[in-house]
C-alpha cells in the first residue's frame, strides 16, 4: 500500500536516471549522498531511480568506455522525449585523467549524445550538483507541459 | 521486538511531521570548509610563465599557459588558464608554483612548505645517431635490456631505462651515448653560450698571434676555466652538473673564428652584398666597415670574397679533461689558398 | 531460464551485468559479466612520475580512494627504504578509519536499498554525512582527498580540526546504536537476511574472499594486524562472525564501525608531535605492499626506474569478493530479489575491479575487459 502511495506522489516529479559509463565511482557516491536526509533531493520533486525508460533527466557520469560507445546511444534512445542530459563531473566533459596516453576512454560524451548541462568537479560537491539540477530541472517540466498541450 | 518499538517511537515523536512541513535545504550545505580545494584561483600578475603547473598537473587538458597579445602598453601577460571541465581540484599546481606570492591558490595547498615542491628531475639517456658506430656494446652491457635496435638505429627505451649509466661507461665513442638532463634546459643553454662566448673572445683577443700565424701551423692555448666558473655556478649551482655540461659541450666544440684586420681594409665594400645575413654594413660617418658579431654566421663567404686578405678565418678545437684547463688548438683555414691556386 | 540484470538497473549502483539462471522462482546459478568501466588506469600510471601517480591511483576507485593513495605512498616509501614520520602515520590512521566508516555505511545503505527498506537506507546515509563532513574538513575534499603524499601527509592538523572530528564521530556513535539495532533485531529485515546467501569458511577460502565478506564467513584475518602503524601504536580487535550469510556480512560491517571510532579516538588522544612529511628521493627498485581497504586487502606492486613508475599492478578486493559472491553465495537462493540483495551484501565496487586478469581454478585466465586490450 505504501508503495502505491509513493508511486502516486512521485508521478509528477522529475525522474532521474544515473548512467555510469565508466568512471571511478566518485560522482556516483556523491549523487547517492544527495538522496540522504541532509540534502534530500526528493523535496524538490526529483526522484532518482535507475530506469532510463521513464527518465526525464539522465545524469551522466564517467568517461565513455569501449563497452559504452554503442550502448550509450541505446540508453539515450530508450528515455522518452523530452529529456535532458546532465554530465556530472569532469569525465563526460573531457575524460579527466583517463584521457591520456594508455587510457582507454572515448570522452567527451557529447560525441555520442547531446549533453545539455555540465557540472565540473572531480567529483563535484553534492551542493554543487543540487544547484545545477535545480537550474536545469524546471526546463524539463516546461518541456513536458508544452508536450501535453 | 525492540526495533518495532523504535518504529512506533519514531512515528510518535512527530519529527517526520516537522520535517515534512518544514522541508528546505539548509544554507549551511553550500558552505565550504576552510580547506576546501576549489578550482585554483589565478593571480595573473605574479606569473613568470615557467610552466611548472602544466608539468605537474595529472590531468592532461586542465591547465594551459596563455599569452595575451602585445599592445601599446607593453608585452602581453603570460598566465595559466584553468579549464574547469578537466581540472581535478587536486591543488598540486598551487603546491609547485615557484613564485612568491603564489600565482595559483587552491584551498590551503599553496601554503605547503616550498622544500617539498620538487618537480622530478630526469637524466635521460639517448643515442647520438651521428656518432654511434653500432658496436652494440651498450646493448650487451645494459642490465635491463632497455637498448634495442629500431630501424637499424640503437634506441633507448625510456620506460625500461633505470638510469644506471653503464652504457656511457662502455661506449667507445666519446659522446655517442649521452645522459642529458631534461630539466632546466634554458639554464643549460645559457651555460653553453657563456662558455662558447668566453672561448671566442679569448682567441679573438690574441690578434697578433693570429695574424702572424703561418700556413699549416698551429697555435695552442691553455684557457683556464676558473675565469668563468663563478658565473657558471650562478646559472647552475651544482658543481658536478655544470662541469659535465661544459665539458660535454666543449669537447665537441668547433669554433670558426673570424679576424678582421681593419688597418688593411680598402673599403671596397665587396663583402657587403655577399653576406647572407646582412651583418656587414658600411658606416658612412665613421667611414668603416662594421660587422655585427651577433648576427654573423661565420660562414666564411666574406673571407673568400675579400681581395685584400683583410678577413682571416681560423678553426679552433677544444678539449677539456678533469684538470679544469681548456686546451685550445687554432688552425688557419686553407680555403683561400686552394681557390687561388685554381 | 537466464535472467540478465544490468548494466543499468534500479538495483545496481554501478554498471555490471548479472546473469541469473532461474528455475521457477529459485535462482540456481549466477554469472557476472564485467567490462563496463575499464579505463586502463594502470597503463596510464605507467611512465608517470610518482608525484602524478598518487593522484591517478586515487581514481582507481572513488569509494575507497583514500586507501589506494596510502598503499601507493607506502609502496614507494618501501622502495626508498623510509617510513613516514609518526605524526603522519597517526593522521593517516584518522583519515583511513573515517574513510572506512563512510564506506561501510555506504555499503550497508545500498544493501538496505536493494532490500527496498528505504527507512534504514536514509538513516544510514544520514550517519554517513557526518563522516564525510569530517573528511572534508580535514583533507579539503569529500571523495578524492589528495591528502597523502610519499613521505607523509600534505597538511598538518590541530585542535581546530580534531575537535569537529570528535564531535562528528560522537554524532555517528549516537545514531549508530539505534540503526544497528533496527537492523539486527528488526522483525522484517533479519528474517530476510538470515540464512540467505550462505558461504561457508571453506568456500570463502576457495573463493579468496577478503575483508568483511571473508570475515563474515569465519576467516579471522585483517591486514591491519600486521601493519606497522597499527601494530606499534594501536589496540583494536578484529571483528568476525561464523554464519556467512547476508546478515553476518552486514552486521560485520556495522560492528567494525565502533572499532574504527575507537581507533580515531586513540589516534587523536595520543598523536605525537613532529614533522608531518619527510623529503623522499626516489630510488629504482621493486616493492609490494598491502593494506586493509574497507572492502578487504589491497595490494600494490610497483617497479620504478629511479624517476618514473615502470610497472604497476593493483590487486583490489572486489574481484575475489564478487566472484565468490557469484559462485558460492547466489547458489540456490529463494528468489530473484534475494539474489540481488545477496549481490549487494558483498559490497561490490565495480570501478576497482575493472583492471585485472582473473585466473580461475582451472587455470584459465580471462581479462575483466571484453574490449580486447590484451
Amino acid at each position: 500500500m505504501l508503495d502505491s502511495i509513493k508511486d502516486i506522489v512521485r508521478k509528477s516529479s522529475i525522474h532521474v536516471c544515473i548512467v555510469n559509463c565508466g568512471g571511478c565511482n566518485g560522482c556516483d557516491v556523491e549523487v547517492v549522498a544527495l538522496l540522504s536526509p541532509r540534502y534530500d533531493l526528493e523535496q524538490y520533486g526529483i526522484y532518482v531511480h535507475n530506469n532510463p525508460r521513464e527518465a526525464d533527466v539522465l545524469l551522466l557520469t564517467g568517461a565513455v568506455t569501449e563497452q559504452w560507445r554503442e550502448n550509450l546511444k541505446r540508453v539515450y534512445d530508450k528515455a522518452p522525449e523530452p529529456k535532458i542530459v546532465v554530465a556530472v563531473g569532469n569525465c563526460p566533459q573531457s575524460g579527466d585523467v583517463f584521457n591520456q596516453e594508455g587510457g582507454h576512454v572515448y570522452a567527451p560524451a557529447s560525441d555520442f549524445i547531446p549533453v545539455d548541462a555540465a557540472i565540473p568537479g572531480c567529483p563535484p560537491r553534492p551542493s554543487e550538483i543540487l544547484e545545477a539540477i535545480l537550474a536545469v530541472g524546471p526546463q524539463a517540466i516546461a518541456n513536458r507541459g508544452r508536450e501535453e498541450k | 521486538m525492540s526495533s518495532l518499538m523504535w518504529y512506533i517511537y519514531d512515528f510518535a515523536r512527530k519529527a517526520w511531521a516537522d520535517a515534512f512541513t518544514n522541508a528546505k535545504s539548509l544554507p549551511e550545505l553550500a558552505e565550504k570548509p576552510e580547506r576546501f580545494r576549489d578550482f585554483p584561483k589565478v593571480n595573473k600578475e605574479y606569473c613568470i610563465g615557467c610552466g611548472a603547473c602544466t608539468v605537474s598537473c595529472p590531468s592532461p587538458n586542465a591547465i594551459k599557459i596563455v599569452r595575451e597579445k602585445d599592445d601599446e602598453t607593453g608585452e602581453g601577460m603570460t598566465y595559466p588558464e584553468i579549464y574547469p571541465g578537466a581540472c581535478i581540484r587536486c591543488g598540486f599546481c598551487a603546491e609547485v608554483c615557484p613564485t612568491d606570492p603564489k600565482t595559483l591558490e587552491c584551498g590551503h595547498n599553496h601554503l605547503i612548505k616550498p622544500e617539498f615542491n620538487i618537480i622530478p628531475s630526469k637524466r635521460q639517456y639517448i643515442v647520438d645517431d651521428y656518432l654511434c658506430i653500432k658496436c652494440k656494446k651498450c646493448m650487451k652491457k645494459c642490465p635491463v635490456n632497455a637498448i634495442s635496435l629500431v630501424n637499424d638505429k640503437l634506441h633507448v627505451d625510456q620506460l625500461n631505462c633505470i638510469a644506471c649509466g653503464e652504457c656511457v661507461d662502455v661506449c667507445p665513442v666519446n659522446g655517442a651515448m649521452k645522459g642529458v638532463f631534461v630539466e632546466n634546459l634554458q639554464d643549460q643553454k645559457d651555460l653553453i653560450l657563456l662558455a662558447v662566448n668566453y672561448l671566442e673572445d679569448y682567441i679573438n683577443s690574441k690578434e697578433e698571434d693570429l695574424r702572424s700565424l703561418e700556413k699549416d701551423s698551429l697555435l695552442q692555448y691553455n684557457v683556464p676555466l676558473d675565469d668563468i666558473w663563478d658565473e657558471a655556478l650562478k646559472i647552475i649551482p651544482d658543481d658536478e652538473i655544470s662541469f659535465e655540461i661544459i665539458s660535454n659541450a666543449v669537447n665537441r666544440l668547433k669554433i670558426r673564428i673570424i679576424d678582421w684586420d681593419k688597418d688593411k681594409c680598402k673599403k671596397c665594400q665587396l663583402c657587403i652584398p655577399d653576406c647572407p645575413t646582412k651583418c656587414i654594413s658600411f658606416d658612412e660617418k665613421e667611414d668603416t666597415i662594421v660587422r655585427d658579431k651577433d648576427r654573423c654566421l661565420r660562414c666564411s663567404i666574406c673571407y673568400q670574397t675579400c681581395p685584400f686578405s683583410v678577413i682571416k678565418y681560423f678553426i679552433a678545437k677544444f678539449s677539456l679533461e678533469d684538470d679544469r684547463i681548456i686546451h685550445a688548438t687554432v688552425k688557419a683555414s686553407n680555403l683561400n689558398e686552394e681557390i687561388l691556386m685554381e | 531460464m537466464i535472467l540478465p540484470i544490468g548494466p543499468i538497473h534500479p538495483a545496481l549502483k554501478e554498471p555490471i551485468r548479472l546473469k541469473l539462471q532461474t528455475e521457477g522462482e529459485r535462482v540456481v546459478k549466477a554469472e557476472i559479466e564485467y567490462g563496463y568501466v575499464h579505463r586502463g588506469i594502470e597503463k596510464i600510471i605507467e611512465g608517470q612520475t610518482w608525484q602524478r601517480g598518487i593522484y591517478l591511483s586515487e581514481r582507481v576507485c572513488g569509494i575507497c580512494s583514500y586507501e589506494h593513495t596510502q598503499t601507493f605512498a607506502e609502496t614507494i616509501e618501501n622502495i626508498c627504504g623510509v617510513q613516514a614520520p609518526p605524526r603522519a602515520q597517526f593522521l593517516r590512521v584518522i583519515t583511513n578509519e573515517l574513510d572506512r566508516i563512510q564506506s561501510h555505511l555506504l555499503g550497508n545503505s545500498t544493501f538496505f536499498k536493494s532490500m527496498d527498506h528505504e527507512t534504514l537506507f536514509m538513516h544510514v546515509l544520514e550517519l554517513r554525512e557526518y563522516a564525510m563532513d569530517a573528511i572534508e574538513l580535514l583533507t579539503g575534499n569529500r571523495v578524492n582527498m589528495g591528502w597523502n603524499v610519499v613521505g607523509g601527509v600534505k597538511m598538518d592538523a590541530d585542535e581546530r580540526h580534531f575537535k569537529p572530528i570528535l564531535e562528528n564521530i560522537a554524532k555517528i556513535e549516537e545514531g549508530f546504536e539505534r540503526t544497528r539495532e533496527l537492523f539486527a533485531e528488526g522483525p522484517a529485515l533479519a528474517l530476510r537476511c538470515k540464512d540467505v546467501g550462505v558461504m561457508t569458511k571453506k568456500e570463502a577460502i576457495k573463493g579468496r574472499a577478503v575483508g568483511p565478506i571473508g570475515r563474515g564467513s569465519g576467516i579471522k584475518y585483517d591486514y591491519r594486524e600486521d601493519h606497522y602503524t597499527y601494530k606499534d601504536y594501536f589496540d583494536f580487535k578484529t571483528i568476525w562472525r561464523k554464519e556467512g550469510d547476508n546478515y553476518a556480512r552486514t552486521l560485520n560491517r556495522f560492528d567494525e564501525i565502533p572499532e574504527s571510532i575507537s581507533l580515531i579516538r586513540q589516534a587523536i588522544d595520543n598523536i605525537p608531535k613532529g614533522d608531518i612529511r619527510i623529503p623522499v628521493e626516489l630510488k629504482s627498485g621493486y616493492a609490494q605492499w598491502r593494506n586493509e581497504a574497507p572492502r578487504g586487502e589491497v595490494t600494490y606492486t610497483i617497479e620504478t626506474n629511479g624517476n618514473l613508475i615502470k610497472h604497476i599492478s593493483i590487486r583490489t578486493p572486489s574481484i575475489p569478493n564478487m566472484d565468490s559472491c557469484a559462485k558460492y553465495m547466489i547458489r540456490d537462493v529463494a528468489s530473484v530479489s534475494d539474489a540481488i540483495s545477496t549481490y549487494a551484501s558483498s559490497d561490490p565496487c565495480v570501478a576497482c575491479a575493472e583492471r585485472v586478469a582473473v585466473t580461475n581454478e582451472h587455470g584459465e585466465t580471462y581479462l575483466t575487459d571484453i574490449c580486447g586490450v590484451k
